[in-house]
């Protein structure tokens, strides 16, 4: 039972660092980006391939680095043009980069898959109460609450938080105030992009590095951003913990449900509070 | 002497729509005007020419004299010029101490400090931890005036400062203009009001059709003048 509620904690820990990108871009741009799987599968390829050569922990870093930059390139490229455009528009530029950043793995990387060892220093097991549990599965734990505290601490309490905040709600007025608005933007998204970096190759000694990874992510973390209410982090945490636990107590109490459950949730949740847990109502 | 906002020959709208049509304006460092007229004739897209969010088609804005090449969103801010924008425009989603801490994002120092303006406005302070949204109309322009002076700006543009509010909000908020005239901020006023036009400015400006149809200080008309030009 422990193990299974950590098993779920870890996964949920997961999902809500990815998911923290997603309600970041949405916040600023209004873009919904269907490449933010992508974004953490090229993540987790950077990462594993610098770990390679250069340990663990300069894969961590070049796989949030990397993705940091990349998000920067996207904003001043596609998202920046897609505020304010029809949502069907940015529902198929956005999945159009998720599917070029695909190929582009696919093309680098090839089609197998990898597995990346965690670090030396993570690699045994700890025992609660009285269960192994292994360590990198607590590190995972641990990495993904620090990242989103340090969100929250800046967005609640940081001088450029405060503009995030702002731009967020009405450009114009954090504009009218001096904020530089167009330089918000590829930080945001840049930051965004980082965290599914961070995210990806702080998941692949948990889950295995494949092409598909992306897409597998991504719905789940629509599913999060959806039922947590979109653009609210509160709302996403709480959405995160509860697919991560039920993710974990569904493959072992009903495995052939498992994959089912995430989105019944989703509907009950829709249905009963349209908006999702933290969104406002129109 | 140099101006510290010019306005020359103005051209700007909205979409293909021009609204401002070769309107000159001026203001000097510390001067109090007012920009008066009917709703409609393109007041409020005056601020929004300063602000960049309407479509700037011609003519030159020239600050301390020196033409601004190219007006983005916080091009005002950045020359110093702070704005009580139409409708408030507080931001629900900040307190009302983060609406005043946005204020002061350039840092400019000043007079105009989180505790002067808590000095100013005591409900603000007591309600600091509460949505700026949550507030009531005439508390809500108490945060936008407050979020404007947190800039410490050399110019501040009023508009329609009073739209919607109670008279004696109205009374208590013309009082508060009338002490930061004293102080040696210049002020644009925008406003239908004439009875706040003649206590708090000096000079006016008569907008008709998106243009100056006439000018002078306000001294030197009665307000059944002023009241007639702007119904011409």
């Amino acid at each position: 039972m422990l193990t299974n509620a950590l098993n779920g904690l870890v996964y949920g820990s997961l999902l809500f660092v990815l998911s923290s990108g997603l309600v970041l871009v949405y916040g600023l741009r209004r873009v919904v980006n269907f490449s933010h799987g992508a974004l953490y599968m090229l993540g987790a390829y950077i990462g594993y391939s610098i770990a390679l050569r250069y340990g663990f922990t300069a894969g961590v870093l070049a796989g949030g680095i990397a993705l940091g930059l990349v998000g920067i390139v996207l904003d001043l490229l596609v998202f920046r043009n897609l505020s304010d455009r029809n949502p069907l528009v940015t529902v198929i530029v956005t999945f159009g980069v998720f599917l070029v950043l695909e190929d582009i793995v696919k093309s680098v990387w090839g089609t197998q898959n990898y597995t990346l060892d965690p670090p030396a220093a993570l690699a045994g097991v700890v025992e609660i109460g009285g269960n192994p549990f292994p360590a990198y599965r607590l590190f995972i734990i641990g990495a993904s609450f620090l990242m989103a505290m340090i969100l929250v601490v800046w967005l609640k309490f940081g001088r450029t938080g405060l503009f995030v905040r702002a731009a967020s709600v009405d450009p114009s007025v954090a504009a009218m105030c001096g904020v530089r608005t167009d330089l918000l933007g590829p930080a945001v998204v840049g930051l965004g992009a980082a965290f599914a970096g961070f995210s990806g190759i702080i998941a692949a000694p948990f889950l295995s590095l494949h092409p598909a990874m992306g897409s597998e992510i991504l719905v789940l973390s629509f599913v999060v951003s959806v039922i947590g209410g979109l653009g609210s982090f509160v709302g996403a945490f709480v959405s995160a913990m509860l697919l991560g636990q039920m993710q974990a107590f569904g493959t072992v109490y009903m495995p052939e449900l498992a994959s089912l459950l995430p989105f019944l949730l989703m509907s009950f949740i829709l249905i009963w509070r349209p908006q999702g847990l933290g969104g406002r109502s129109a | 002497m140099t101006a510290l906002l010019e306005l020359r020959n103005v051209v700007a709208g909205y979409g293909a729509a021009r609204i401002l049509h070769d309107l000159n304006l001026s203001i000097g460092e510390g001067e109090r005007v007012s920009v008066i007229g009917r709703n409609g004739v393109g007041k409020t897209t005056i601020v929004n020419t300063l602000l960049g969010t309407s479509r700037f088609m011609g003519g030159e804005v020239l600050y301390r004299g020196r033409a601004l090449p190219k007006i983005a969103g916080h091009t005002a801010a950045t020359c110093g010029i702070a704005v009580v924008p139409q409708g408030r425009k507080i931001l629900p989603n900040l307190t009302v101490a983060e609406n005043l801490r946005l204020g002061a994002a350039l840092g400019r120092k000043g007079r105009w400090t989180i505790d002067e303006i808590y000095r100013l406005f005591p409900i603000l302070h007591e309600r600091r931890n509460s949505s700026g949204t949550a507030l009531s109309g005439g508390q809500q322009q108490m945060i936008a005036i407050g979020r404007a002076l947190m800039a410490n700006p050399d110019l501040l543009i009023l508009d329609e400062p009073c739209e919607g509010l109670a008279p004696v909000i109205v009374d208590e908020i013309s009082a508060i203009f009338k002490n930061l005239a004293a102080t040696g901020v210049g002020i644009l006023l925008i406003e239908q009001h004439l009875n706040l036009v003649r206590e708090i400015t000096d000079r006016f400006y008569v907008i008709s059709k998106g243009s100056v149809v006439r000018s002078g200080h306000v001294a030197s008309v009665s307000q059944h003048d002023l009241q007639t030009s702007i119904m011409q």
